[in-house]
């Protein structure tokens, strides 16, 4: 398993939320601003990284019976660090996520990945799995959130970016953004739930569109190559 | 039976270290989380009533069951409110400035849960580039939004929080008022 | 207090229901209601899961964690409460209820991973409910899952029939269909209760 391969993986095609379908909740419910799609990617995507390297290291001496009850102490723990350390450090962002921090326990991305990959991979490669894994779900959180903050507000880059006293990035989510448009202009409907489920069909019906598009070009590269064989 | 007191055994230490190294965690944020949230409530205190220092005072919690706390300012501006209701979604909480002549000097949400982009917006400093929470300064005990006969425009699609808010800083005002 | 009760059923089964405005417990939603059949038994299952969770969660919250200040465990907690609840429950009515082991014994498992069991816990303690607030909201926010998947079921057992864009085929088409009857729930949000 090289790692240019995990990578295309990670990214596109085993994307966890948009070819393994998991862990679509928190993707919907927080992708309203760019702020809380980086900063849910990021924990997401450290807590992932951590319990990937501790449940490979451990796999061998723990008892397979009782594998799953310990993947999910050791991701609680992880979990609990994260919301502590976010609490203290920005508290913002926590005030954003809300319950949705503690719910990356349940997140189906980290047990999955740690029963489906790091129980039988290295240290390194499940290093480089939650990295690439998590890179791939903070992906499609900030095209979530760009979609449908731009469409829904007119904005981009809400609490993230501060363009009122320069430009610059704010930590504490108090920039407004950029305003691309006015925001009476915006479908502020694609802000609520509905636009989550909405954004997220099309952009998984965009994934299949591509995957199988591609799938198609090999299947006639392949056919041709064959073709070209015969005739010889 | 050995087996499963060996597993028992297996899964009793991981929990042991895992809690261990929380309480490790906890013990090193603990006091920033708790800064943290003094800074919260100190600046919504000075967004809404500007003061060098707040003293609390007693008042009659079975009357008003959702006021947490009534400080008085220091320098004599009047008393911020603190408050805890129900919105839409989940419990609000609420700092609410009242000057001496019982009217409201401004209000400040600490904490909230309201639907993000609807309820929410009560908490943002700006919906559709007006800060919704100056429709409160200088409404006095009998504030409500329009639907029930007052003054406040309810947020879009948020009645339900708009409503609560108002109500809670009616509330908040008359706890004032009954400290005479 | 009745009003109180009331208020919160109605909120978590319609105005705030847990898949259409909270997105809580998607992944079973749209994973298991395929049939209205399934969709009933992994209802009922979530129901009598979430209801069993909040009353023993809001039993150790209130009397182990809070007294002994060890509210940062609690997300360790709860999940180590709910998935060996599933477990008991499990082999509860396996050994004594064959018949309704048989309607939910599969989808039990499957409860363990679901984020509106652990959601409505942690909901009761952000929102400070007591011991009977905890439990009704619960059960209600349960059944508010369960209308909404066994409402769901139903809707895709027409799509099914329907045509659309080959590339919408599986999940996509049914992201749409939920994001449709988000769209009606979001009606319920303008109701005033007791106003």
């Amino acid at each position: 398993m090289n790692i240019k391969k995990q990578f295309t993986e990670g990214l596109i095609t085993n994307n966890p939320v948009l070819v393994q379908l998991i862990g679509m909740c928190a993707t919907m419910a927080i992708t309203t601003t760019l702020f809380n799609g980086v900063g849910m990617g990021l924990s997401v995507l450290i807590i992932l990284t951590c319990c990937n390297v501790v449940v490979s290291a451990i796999r061998k001496i723990i008892p397979n019976e009782i594998r799953l009850a310990i993947f999910v102490v050791i991701i609680a723990g992880f979990v609990t660090i994260v919301d502590l350390l976010l609490q203290a450090y920005i508290p913002a962002l926590s005030d954003a996520l809300g319950v949705f921090i503690p719910l990356i326990v349940v997140n189906c991305i980290i047990i999955g990945r740690a029963e489906a990959f790091c129980q039988k991979n290295t240290v390194g490669a499940s290093f480089f799995d939650g990295i690439f894994q998590g890179l791939g779900y903070t992906l499609v959180l900030i095209v979530m959130c760009v979609f449908r903050e731009l469409l829904g507000s007119g904005r981009f880059g809400g609490g993230l970016i501060d363009i009122v006293n320069g430009f610059r990035f704010t930590l504490d989510g108090t920039g407004s953004g950029i305003q691309i448009f006015p925001e009476d202009f915006g479908a502020s409907i694609l802000t609520l739930p509905f636009g989550g489920f909405i954004t997220l069909g099309l952009l998984i019906a965009i994934m299949q569109y591509a995957l199988k598009k591609s799938a198609k070009k090999k299947e006639a590269a392949a056919k041709a190559e064959k073709e070209a064989e015969e005739v010889c | 039976m050995n087996k499963i007191l060996k597993l028992t055994l297996i899964l009793f230490l991981v929990c042991a270290i895992t809690a261990g190294v929380l309480g490790v965690v906890n013990e090193i944020t603990y006091q920033r989380i708790e800064e943290q949230q003094r800074i919260k409530t100190e600046r919504a205190y000075a967004a809404v009533l500007a003061s060098d220092g707040y003293e609390e005072v007693p008042f009659d919690q079975e009357a008003f069951p959702t006021v947490d706390l009534i400080n008085r300012c220091t320098n004599g501006a009047g008393y911020v409110v603190t408050t805890t209701f129900s919105g839409a979604q989940g419990s609000i909480t609420m700092a609410v400035g009242v000057d001496n002549d019982y009217k409201c000097t401004g209000i400040s949400i600490i904490k909230h849960s309201e639907t993000s982009g609807l309820g929410a917006n009560a908490a943002s400093s700006s919906e559709k580039g007006v800060n919704w929470r100056a429709q409160f300064v200088g409404e006095d005990e009998n504030v409500a939004i329009t639907k029930m006969g007052g003054k406040i425009d309810a947020l879009a699609g948020a009645t339900i929080t708009s409503r609560s808010v108002a109500n809670a800083t009616g509330v908040a005002i008359r706890a004032v008022e009954s400290l005479g | 207090m009745l009003t109180n009760i009331i208020s919160i059923s109605l909120g978590a089964i319609l105005i705030n229901n847990f898949i259409f405005s909270q997105f809580l417990g998607c992944c079973p939603f749209l994973g298991c209601s395929s049939k209205v059949d399934t969709a009933t038994g992994m209802g009922l299952a979530v129901v009598f899961v979430m209801g069993l969770a909040s009353a023993i969660c809001w039993v150790i919250d209130q009397f182990i964690l809070v007294p002994l200040g060890l509210e940062f465990l609690q997300t360790l907690a709860f999940i180590l409460v709910i998935a060996s609840l599933v477990q008991f429950v499990e082999m509860f009515l396996k050994k004594s209820v064959p018949s309704l082991y048989s309607a939910l014994g599969i989808y039990l498992p499957l409860i363990t991973t679901n984020c509106a069991v652990l959601g409505v816990v942690l909901l009761n303690v952000q929102n400070d409910y007591n011991f009977i607030e905890s439990v009704v909201y619960g059960i209600t926010g349960g059944l508010g899952f369960m209308l909404a998947i066994v409402l769901f079921a139903s809707v895709r057992e027409r799509v099914a029939f329907s045509d659309y864009p080959e590339c919408f085929e599986g999940f996509p088409i049914c992201l749409v269909s939920a994001g449709l009857l988000a769209l009606a729930f979001m009606g319920f949000s303008g109701m005033q209760i007791f106003a």
